[in-house]
């Protein structure tokens, strides 16, 4: 579903030259959760913004779903992103104008469905975290672990093959973190693919499959007992 | 997606207020200065009647002595004026001039009050195509028969008989007895093409009699009146056989065909008077269409596209303004932008969608530049009114509107162009990562 062959990303700058991905390769199948950590600056981040097409790569091969997607413009990489991937953002990157109804709403909307199965979908994503009732409330005026159940949803409702979780627990308390994680559980046991960059170990170990990065390349890579296993 | 477009624009302009309205007063600034301008050039260089502009002509006959060092004149004389009517040549052909006296109401509770009139020959108000409210124009019987027949205008009309229709009562002017056979409806073209000696942006004529009355009741002319030779002998006929030019004269010719035979017709007319020793100069004799008698007689005075410029550039400052105002705003929703990338906007539709957002911003400038305009409009309008100066043709119609707001759209639209496209290339991962 995903596989990544020698991906290296290169930043270069008038005086230094800085590999953030070195020759990195990584195979995703489908249904797997899969955590990413490693230190700061480690290039974790940089995995995951080539692997959700917000970022191009210096040399290598990425396959998405098959596709090959070193050559494709900017609309389809767009598209694919609308279509294939969910984003889950440390600080939310909920729209702070925008009710939740409609911040769960942008990415239907670019991918042109009908209102009345949009409202459909929307009032199903906030029912599934929980927040029918606040769909007309802007963020904020939720908690912050509301707000991520509402990035959540977002990422979810458009049914998305895979969710690219960027330390989706980093700005929460230990508790609700708790919560998001066994949220994204309960995401993943009804089939949706996770993969997410974390700091936090112990959230590692209750993924999966764990890959340790260590300066653009993969360090370690650990596979845990199954998320259910680890939850009982 | 244009209604969301519209409504994400609503949202960013209260999510920023005070950003946004210094760029919509920026806008409304250089849009309002600019209208102001536009519309005072808009109206005195418009074609004042545009479907017929190019059939109505100016007979222009240079009578100028020899060595004469003055402009060809503007109006004919008598002797000219009623040579070429009396010959018929034309489709439609009108002598006229402007004429003023004293008319006393028959309403005992209206006092005599002076007016500006119009002495016509019939076809004038066929060729100029004249709105009737009531009644009709006089034909060329009653030219003839030199009736003593008068058409008020609109205004006159609301002052002597309250609106009410007039035809059959009768007026005093000059202790002249008229009766009323028609009213005119608003009708004010600018500039007053049919004749610019007299106030081309001055308003129309309060009545309308037939052209020979001004000579058999020897009514007051009024208006221009040059003398391009002393004349001899004293009194009306002496005035009539001088070199004196004080009549308009305008001819309807269909096609350049007919244009050409008339050109041929007047220098026929021009050559035979050389032979009794008038018409000294070079033959010099012209036709100008309603259009070209405009530029040749300088009715759009150059200072007032001295001013276009000038409040085109103030524009183009507030342009620059709104330019950097964008920049700032565009480029901070970094983060927003970034996050619709990530939920599937490609460049073309964050383009479109700020796009309309600038354009957004311009039609809120536009609305209330166009107030500006108004304001400022209504300004020039006293001033001009100290002068005495009739200004009520300086307004705002429709198509000014229209173009006003169109204009602030666009224009704000252009200069939102690098804003909207640096705002549109941002990396979104990175603002993704610090939001």
């Amino acid at each position: 579903m995903l596989k990544m062959n020698e991906v290296s990303k290169i930043f270069r700058t008038e005086l230094v030259e800085t590999r953030a991905l070195d020759k990195f390769s990584l195979t995703v199948d489908e249904g797997e959760f899969v955590t990413i950590t490693g230190p700061s600056g480690c290039g974790k981040t940089t995995f995951l913004n080539i692997a959700g097409l917000l970022e191009t790569f210096s040399t290598g091969q990425y396959l998405l779903d098959g596709v090959d997607v070193s050559q494709l413009k900017d609309f389809a990489r767009a598209k694919l992103r609308n279509e294939k991937i969910g984003f889950i953002f440390q600080s939310f990157n909920l729209m702070p104008d925008l009710n939740l109804f409609d911040n769960i709403d942008v990415p239907l909307r670019y991918r042109g469905v009908k209102t009345a199965e949009r409202k459909d979908r929307i009032e199903r994503a906030l029912d599934s975290v929980g927040l029918l009732a606040r769909k007309k409330h802007v963020p904020s005026q939720l908690s912050g672990g509301q707000q991520q159940r509402v990035a959540i949803a977002r990422a979810l409702v458009g049914n998305p093959l895979f969710l690219l979780a960027d330390e989706p627990t980093g700005n929460l308390d230990s508790n609700t973190a708790l919560g998001v994680m066994e949220l994204l559980n309960e995401i993943n046991e009804s089939g949706t693919t996770i993969i997410m960059v974390t700091h936090d170990h112990d959230l590692a170990t209750r993924s999966q499959r764990n890959i340790q990065i260590l300066d653009g390349r993969i360090h370690k890579e650990n596979h845990n007992k199954t998320t259910a296993a680890v939850a009982a | 997606m244009f209604f969301y477009y519209l409504r994400l624009s609503a949202l960013s302009y209260k999510r920023n207020p005070i950003l946004s309205s210094l760029m919509v007063l920026a806008v409304a600034i250089g849009i309002g200065a600019y209208m102001v301008v536009f519309t005072l050039n808009y109206i005195i260089g418009g074609d004042p009647i545009p479907h017929k502009s190019d059939t109505l002509y100016h007979a222009q006959l240079d009578i100028r002595t020899l060595g004469q060092n003055r402009d060809v004149p503007r109006q004919l004389t008598y002797m000219d004026a009623s040579s070429l009517f009396d010959a018929q040549r034309a489709d439609r052909q009108t002598m006229t001039s402007k004429f003023s006296g004293i008319l006393e109401p028959s309403n005992p509770e209206l006092r005599p009050f002076s007016i500006n009139g119009r002495g016509t020959t019939s076809d004038f108000f066929t060729m100029f195509e004249v709105p009737f409210i009531y009644g009709n124009p006089w034909g060329s019987q009653e030219d003839a028969n030199q009736e003593q027949v008068a058409i008020l205008s609109k205004d006159m009309n609301e002052q002597l008989f309250g609106g009410l229709n007039s035809v059959g009562e009768t007026i005093q002017v000059e202790g002249n007895s008229f009766q009323i056979i028609g009213v005119i409806d608003k009708w004010n073209p600018v500039p007053k093409f049919y004749d610019v000696n007299n106030g081309p942006l001055d308003n129309g004529e309060e009545v309308y009699i037939p052209w020979s009355l001004i000579l058999s009741l020897e009514l007051p002319r009024a208006g221009n009146t040059n003398c391009f030779k002393a004349f001899e002998g004293e009194g009306l006929q002496a005035f009539l056989n001088s070199e004196c030019v004080w009549i308009q004269y305008w001819v309807e010719l269909t096609s350049l065909d007919a244009k050409a035979d008339y050109l041929s017709f007047i220098n026929d007319y021009t050559a035979q008077q050389k032979q009794i020793g008038r018409f000294e100069s070079e033959l010099n004799n012209k036709l100008f269409d309603v259009n070209e008698w405009l530029i040749e007689q300088e009715v759009q005075p150059d200072e007032t596209r001295i001013l276009v410029a000038l409040a085109a550039m103030l524009l183009a400052v507030c342009l620059l303004n709104t330019i950097g105002l964008l920049l700032s705003k565009f480029l901070g929703k970094a983060g927003e932008i970034g996050v619709r990338q990530a939920l599937g906007a490609h460049k073309g539709s964050l383009f479109l969608q700020h796009v309309i957002e600038a354009g957004f911003i311009g039609l809120l400038g536009g609305i209330l530049g166009l107030g500006f305009a108004a304001l400022g409009l209504r300004g020039i309008r006293y001033l001009l009114n100290e002068d005495q100066t009739l200004t009520e043709w300086i307004r705002l119609d429709p198509t000014v509107i229209g173009i006003t707001v169109a204009l602030a759209i666009v224009s704000t639209i252009i200069a939102g162009l690098y804003p909207i496209w640096r705002a549109c290339n941002i990396n979104p991962a990175i603002h993704l990562k610090t939001q």
